[in-house]
């Protein structure tokens, strides 16, 4: 590789026609190269399971993972025979819907907050991202602690603030529990959200306000009719986001009441999970993996079209 | 843009009594953390409870640490890290240099495959990454959950890393050549150092992402001589027979307090950076 010849040449220019020829032969063996380790870890690393995945679920497992014999739909007939399935996939529904829908409702005003001028606006953009640092594991941790019915610090602070006056055992049953769990989420979501619509504020130029003004729209209409609309791509976009986020999230259910009590707040990742990891029906487990697979695959491919169409624009 | 009120004073004002529920939420956690860490063990599950100890505990930390071997977690969580962040850099840096100067005919579906990855999570391949390790003999070890931690944070690097090559003027590049510096040393000696705060800021997000990881971690670990972190409190708070709140707390505070510090200072690229990342 040392003599000129050997360069790849770069992207064309603007203007310039496209190289041809060997050049451009050499140029797409060279970026060839250059992604394919990329390509083989994640081919590999996420690719695999899946066929691993596809081929469980077509098989009989026994409960230490041994494959005995294929059995065509089987697993699927187990799993849409179980009562426990169609009750997380509901409940999946409601925690996505609720989550993303209160996460946007409150990060919409939070980030039109944090996009006026005013004093400490630099600290106070930090104390709202300050969740996203924490693992979501050990927020859950505290918060379980915290929501202790006899001696948690929230029943403490919401008696102190005369809020309520008896205390509440917030994770005793489960539909209070799923709450608060959808509570939790929403509060760990803001700080993502906030920032991906900052971004999209940001973009919005100062001057189409100016001229806005001009035509007489201020405060509410320009919001209305100026902001809002400029912003939808970026609305849209968390939106997407955090379906696919929130729908695959585990650690909040898991650490607060691992899906129960009673199977109550199961969602079908931690519904997933027991199956695979404590009740040992791995044919079941791969078949609801590949549904989960399917589903995400076709946010995917929203995510991307929105995507487009925002780069066409 | 003047959604209140022309008056800085009154609009500051304004501005911070919004969002001040909010802030007061996202303080809590951290309240609670510090009110329970430090304070003696009886009074733990006391009622009414209260925020103030009768003393400043400071031994619950030493006392946690050695109970529950805390280091030997501390340095799993860092040797994690540390590979998955090299691992990712090494693979990722050729692969967003690649997308960031190269036309290649594959160039569009490359990109829509590690969208999908990064789409991908953890928990819906989970019994397939089980099954596929122990099936290569290798679970219960940290190199596994190094790659494949790696592998699930990949996408986001390399879009990051493309977005910031890519205002890397390419004429730097071209001006090595003439002078007769072949790619690949133009590659090490002129454009990765221009690329260095990217890839710091790069291996710095990927490095928070890793440390938080859990399902990975706890999918394909058993022993708790391999727990990182984040599986070691979430052990701690599964015990069955006594709750240690007050170690618990202090063992989240040490592994949270570090990484949110390092998160704090990070987080002025995200809102100007990432935002793009996110988003183009």
């Amino acid at each position: 590789m040392s003599t000129a010849l050997s360069h790849p040449p770069l992207l064309p220019l603007a203007g310039e026609g496209k190289v041809r020829g060997i050049f451009r032969m050499f140029r797409m063996s060279r970026a060839f190269w250059l992604i394919l380790p990329g390509l083989l870890l994640t081919a590999l690393v996420i690719g695999l399971p899946i066929l691993i995945l596809i081929w469980t679920a077509f098989h009989e497992v026994s409960r230490f993972g041994v494959l005995l014999s294929f059995n065509g739909f089987a697993n699927f007939a187990d799993v849409f025979a179980d009562p426990l399935f169609y009750a997380a996939l509901l409940r999946t529904i409601v925690w996505t819907a609720a989550v993303v829908l209160g996460t946007l409702l409150l990060s919409l005003p939070v980030a039109l907050i944090l996009n006026e001028d005013f004093a400490g606006r630099g600290f106070a953009r930090l104390l709202i991202l300050l969740p996203w640092s924490v693992s979501l594991t050990m927020t859950a941790v505290v918060w379980r602690w915290a929501l202790n019915g006899q001696s948690g610090l929230f029943n403490h602070l919401l008696l102190q603030l005369g809020i309520i006056d008896t205390p509440i055992e917030w994770l005793g049953t489960a539909p209070l529990a799923f709450m608060v769990q959808i509570a939790i989420a929403i509060l760990v979501s803001i700080p993502f959200t906030v920032t991906l619509l900052l971004g999209g504020l940001s973009s919005i130029a100062g001057d189409v306000y100016e001229a806005g003004a001009v035509d007489g729209a201020t405060g509410w209409k320009s919001f209305r009719h100026i902001t809002l609309p400029l912003l939808k791509p970026f609305v849209n976009i968390a939106i997407v986001l955090n379906v696919i986020y929130i729908f695959n999230s585990f650690p909040i259910i898991w650490v607060l009441t691992q899906g129960g009590p009673a199977d109550g707040t199961d969602i079908l990742v931690t519904y997933l999970y027991k199956l695979a990891f404590k009740f040992g029906q791995l044919g079941k487990a791969s078949v609801v993996s590949l549904m989960m697979f399917a589903v995400l695959l076709v946010f995917t491919v929203v995510y991307a079209a929105l995507q487009m169409r925002r780069e066409e624009t | 843009m003047g959604l209140f009120t022309r008056s800085r004073p009154i609009r500051s004002l304004l501005c911070w009594l919004l969002l001040a529920p909010l802030i007061a939420l996202n303080l809590f956690p951290f309240a609670v953390m510090l009110s329970t860490a430090l304070r003696p063990r009886d009074e733990i599950f006391i009622n009414p409870q209260r925020w103030l100890p009768s003393r400043l505990a400071v031994e619950n930390f030493s006392d946690m640490w050695t109970s529950v071997d805390y280091g030997t977690a501390v340095l799993n969580s860092l040797y994690v890290a540390v590979a998955s962040v090299a691992l990712v850099l090494l693979v990722g840096i050729p692969s967003a240099y690649a997308l960031s100067r190269y036309d290649f005919r594959w160039k569009r579906k490359y990109q829509l495959f590690l969208l999908i990855t990064q789409m991908v999570s953890p928990i819906v391949l989970a019994l397939g990454l089980f099954r596929l390790f122990v099936w290569l003999g290798w679970i219960d070890s940290l190199d596994p959950v190094a790659i494949v931690v790696a592998a699930f944070n990949l996408a986001f690097s390399v879009m990051m890393l493309f977005n910031y090559f890519s205002t890397i003027p390419r004429d730097i590049e071209e001006a090595a050549w003439i002078d007769g510096a072949s790619a690949t040393a133009s590659l090490i000696r002129i454009f990765l150092p221009l690329a260095l705060p990217a890839l710091s800021v790069t291996a710095m997000f990927t490095f928070v992402e890793v440390w938080n990881e859990f399902v990975i971690t706890l999918t394909l670990v058993r022993s708790s001589e391999h727990f990182t972190l984040p599986l070691e409190v979430h052990a701690l708070a599964s015990n069955l027979y006594e709750l240690k709140w007050h170690h618990i707390m202090a063992a989240v505070l040490v592994a949270t307090l570090p990484v949110t510090a390092l998160f704090m200072w990070l987080q002025r690229y995200l809102v100007g950076g990432m935002a793009a990342g996110a988003v183009k």
